[in-house]
């Protein structure tokens, strides 16, 4: 009985599957638009007025650090190329703390993470990134390259291969 | 008889040569037990940082800077239209030294537009010197701040000496003359009016803590300070003075010593103090109780301009700038400057006391950097405060106030920038944030629903039954959970189940995704306990503290990353050294794509259910994203919620666990609306993984539509091969197929009676 209601179930998801396939309409965000300013609560379940248009998930869009990171960045990679690699990281905490969203400062932290050994928060941290870099192939593939060396550097060959070639595949725009 | 007389002349001689030994070694062996000094997370400056002029001359004050003419003395800037000139003195952080420099800030209406330093150059990013927040001190309460000669104001010594001991330079440490006067004045009196102490027998006093004021004591006294005066220089003598000497009370906390007292009084470095500062202080040293300038004010002043009047006659400062100073106000600082965040205070300790030992934390000096933001902090607590006024009012015959606790993080870096432990601040007691165990209720079902998630069985569009639910137990027993409003709503899409926070349909999927599965969720995202792993969980019968329930969110608005809340970034000695660091750590703990979906309906519940009271509170525009919590009986109000840049979670309620009568709607909302609103937060706007497409479907069936197409149309994020029927009509022509149709719909509602 069961397995006939999980066919059924399968059947129905593949068609339906196929069946949405089609074009898409344009990505639509979290409303960001919010009924204007009564104070009164509203009961749940009301129509909200349509929510403004963001670019399409999937975009290409390419990361940038800021001056004020940047410098940070600079002075981090200075401190690691002298094995300073705990105020390395506290350098890049402050950058962090100022673009918390951008991948590439996340690496940028991995890669420290690595230099010192600790591999597996290098690993998570190249794993951030790949979150946060949505859409920026160039930051994808430096995030999966962070991802493989981790997993190299903890004996995951195999593991690492596969990194590597999602890295690979990845083209900046 | 000689024989007597020789063995007493032995025996004295003897407990000289003891007293001699003793003070001696007391001062030489004495390091002054230093309380670790706790710092606020320094404040970044940079080009574009969102910082008005009056936020930053906030921050300034906040540091104790003063608006001068000219910024010519450090702890001073001068404003001129949207230019600040700031001399910028020197500070120690966790990681590095910054020098005392001048520094120009541009503050436009978009936030900082510039930062040069002396010589016209552009500065990238420069932090100002952390506030100190408070110090660890001992059970017997001793807390100072240790000063170095070259750290005192020539004004200081001088003046102790004019109005204390005015032979101190040439008496042998007591000064008999004035010990004879002061015994004349005494007796005539017959009370004890003058002390008639030389600041080495007030040293030496302070030393062996009595105060008790006995001829034999005064003997024992006076010898003590003759040796030690015999040993030591004039000056090693007044730099123990000055560090030494008690000036205050701040409940259980003694303030001693000068470099504590100024900052005690008046939130700034004792080298920053001017004349009327300096005259203030030494006339507090007389009796710090009878003349607490904050709480008598007027004996204060009158013995300050006595001082001054002193200081006047000795010569040390002519008499316009005695009378000057006698003009100014007594400038101390509305509320005692540190120790003021006790609940964060505490969560620091607690932290610490993993590592260290208690004396390692009040007596070795260390320097503590915390992250807490001083804004944040009063943003939360002002907030607190206003909104359980408010809703006190709402509870006329309540036997009690209400009582709430706030914890604000960065959920990316886990850092937790404020904690309120409950709504008398400065009072160092029952801290709700970390020790009220409290009924989580629907703080829960985001938990529940990131599982249904995860098993692949369910998104945002699928559609649940809200059904009467009979569960069971054992011995007969039967648990029968009801929604809130005692209604039924039929079959819901799971993002609306999730917005009106729906029991019974939330009670089915948990059912059917299974307790165990739910409550490993949970452990992932941070929670220590193993949680009971029974069906009233899916409901939040599940203690908690606020803190445990910002880790856990802390998950959700960190896109699946667990980090380890820290209030402690890193630990440095009395002399510079990096001891313990407690880096940024993070640990996935649930994949982006499904806590994707989770926040976009978590965002829905701001835009369309229990979080909807709030959207009137906070800026137009900004996306937020959050759950409320109501425990069984309104015991707690709870909400937690976050944007792109904080997670804030609230609770109020009751200490004695009675009912407020307050939905997490309408008790814990508005407070938390209100940290939000005050925090110039950043609205939630994570990535879409690839893996997902937004989609429109129709908020009360959940079935697929095109914009435009139906009236009441939510967006979701669902995975890309997720199968979805369709509205008929509305626009998916392919979608059209008969078969597929009723295919989709035998599969929603053969889910929906999963469990």
């Amino acid at each position: 009985m069961h397995i006939r209601l999980l066919t059924l179930v399968l059947i129905a998801a593949g068609f339906s599957a196929c069946a949405t396939r089609g074009p898409l309409p344009p990505g639509a965000p979290p409303s960001g638009a919010p009924p204007s300013g009564t104070a009164q609560p509203e009961t749940p379940g009301q129509a909200v007025p349509a929510p403004p248009e963001r670019p399409a998930p999937g975009a290409p869009r390419q990361f940038h650090i800021g001056p004020a990171a940047s410098s940070l960045v600079t002075q981090a990679r200075t401190q690691a190329g002298g094995g300073e690699f705990g105020p390395a990281a506290a350098t890049l905490e402050r950058a962090l703390r100022i673009e918390p969203g951008n991948p590439l400062l996340w690496i940028e932290l991995g890669r420290v993470r690595l230099a010192e050994n600790n591999a597996a928060q290098a690993d998570a941290m190249g794993r951030k990134a790949l979150a946060l870099a949505t859409g920026d192939a160039g930051a994808q593939a430096a995030a999966w390259q962070l991802i493989a060396d981790s997993l190299r550097a903890r004996g995951r060959d195999p593991e690492a291969a596969e990194a590597e070639g999602r890295a690979g595949t990845l083209v900046p725009h | 008889m000689l024989l007597a007389i020789g063995i007493a002349a032995l025996a004295g001689i003897l407990y000289l040569v003891y007293l001699d030994r003793l003070v001696t070694r007391q001062f030489e062996g004495r390091r002054w037990t230093l309380p670790a000094q706790v710092f606020a997370a320094p404040l970044e400056l940079y080009t574009g940082l969102a910082l008005s002029a009056a936020q930053l001359e906030q921050e300034l004050q906040r540091l104790h800077y003063r608006r001068a003419e000219r910024p010519e003395r450090l702890g001073t800037y001068r404003v001129a239209g949207a230019r600040f000139d700031v001399a910028l003195r020197p500070a120690r952080f966790a990681d590095e030294t910054r020098n005392a420099q001048l520094l120009s800030i541009v503050a436009g209406p978009q936030g900082l537009e510039s930062l040069r330093d002396s010589a016209g150059h552009d500065v990238p990013v420069l932090r100002l010197e952390p506030l100190l927040i408070g110090s660890i001190f001992p059970i017997h309460g001793e807390d100072r701040i240790i000063v170095t000669p070259q750290e005192v104001p020539a004004l200081l010594p001088a003046a102790l000496k004019a109005v204390e001991d005015r032979k101190f330079d040439s008496h042998h440490g007591v000064d008999p003359v004035a010990m004879l006067r002061a015994l004349w004045v005494n007796l005539r009196a017959r009370q004890i009016e003058q002390g008639g102490s030389t600041l080495t027998q007030q040293l030496v006093r302070s030393y062996f803590l009595s105060s008790r004021q006995t001829l034999s004591r005064k003997v024992r006294e006076a010898i003590m300070a003759m040796a030690l005066d015999a040993h030591f220089t004039k000056a090693d003598l007044m730099n123990a003075y000055i560090n030494e000497i008690f000036l205050g009370q701040d409940g259980d906390r003694a303030i001693h010593g000068f470099g504590l007292a100024s900052q005690f009084y008046f939130g700034k470095p004792l080298a920053e103090l001017d004349l009327s500062e300096v005259a203030l202080l030494v006339a507090v040293v007389r009796g710090p109780s009878y003349y607490d300038p904050r709480r008598h004010p007027e004996r204060a002043h009158l013995r300050r301009d006595l001082v001054l009047k002193i200081m006047a006659d000795q010569g040390i400062v002519t008499a316009r700038e005695a009378s000057a100073a006698a003009h100014q106000p007594l400038g101390v600082t509305g509320r005692p400057a540190g120790a003021y965040y006790p609940a964060y205070l505490d969560f620091v300790r607690r932290t610490l006391r993993r590592d260290y030992h208690d004396q390692d934390l009040t007596e070795a000096g260390l320097r503590i950097y915390t992250s807490l933001e001083p804004r944040a902090q009063e943003q939360a607590e002002q907030a607190l405060d206003r909104e359980l006024t408010r809703l006190d009012r709402q509870r006329k015959h309540a036997q009690q106030p209400l009582e709430g606790a706030v914890v604000v993080t960065s959920p990316q870096s886990g850092d937790v920038i404020a904690i309120v432990g409950g709504r008398n601040v400065g009072y160092d007691g029952f801290d709700r944030a970390l020790d009220a165990h409290r009924s989580m209720g629907s703080l829960v079902k985001p938990f529940i629903y990131l599982t249904a998630l995860e098993s692949g069985h369910y998104n945002a569009a699928t559609v649940v039954q809200d059904e009467p639910i009979d569960v069971k137990l054992a011995g007969d027993k039967h648990w029968r959970p009801e929604n809130f409003t005692h209604q039924t709503y039929g079959p819901v899409p799971v993002v609306r189940a999730l917005a009106e926070s729906l029991n019974l349909a939330t009670v089915g999927m948990g059912l059917d995704v299974g307790v165990p599965k739910i409550a490993q969720t949970l452990q992932r995202f941070g929670l220590s306990q193993s949680p009971a792993q029974v069906p009233a969980m899916l409901l939040g019968s599940l203690d908690v503290t606020p803190l445990e329930a910002t880790q856990l969110f802390n998950g959700l608005a960190n896109g699946g990353f667990h980090n380890p809340l820290r209030a402690v970034r890193a630990v440095i000695s009395t002399d510079g050294k990096p001891l313990k660091a407690f880096p940024l750590e993070v640990t996935q703990v649930a994949s982006p794509e499904i806590v994707y979906q989770l926040d976009r309906m978590l965002v829905q519940v701001m835009e369309r259910g229990t979080g909807r009271p709030a959207r009137a509170l906070l800026p137009a525009n900004l996306v937020v994203a959050g759950k409320s919590g109501t425990s069984s009986e309104f015991r707690d109000s709870w909400f937690a919620g976050f944007s792109g840049s904080h997670l804030a979670v609230v609770w109020v309620g009751y200490d004695d666990n009675e009912p407020t009568g307050f939905t997490g709607s309408a008790g814990a909302l508005p407070v938390w609306a209100h940290v939000m609103a005050g925090l110039g937060t950043d609205s939630w706007d994570a990535p879409m993984p690839d893996t997902l497409v937004d989609i429109h479907i129709e908020y009360p069936t959940g079935l697929r539509v095109v914009p435009g197409c139906a009236d009441d149309i939510v967006a979701v994020a669902v995975p890309a091969d997720a199968a979805l029927p369709s509205k008929p009509g509305c626009g998916f022509p392919d979608n059209a197929n008969p078969l597929t149709t009723i295919l989709d719909r035998a599969q929603q509602w053969l889910r929906g009676r999963a469990h």
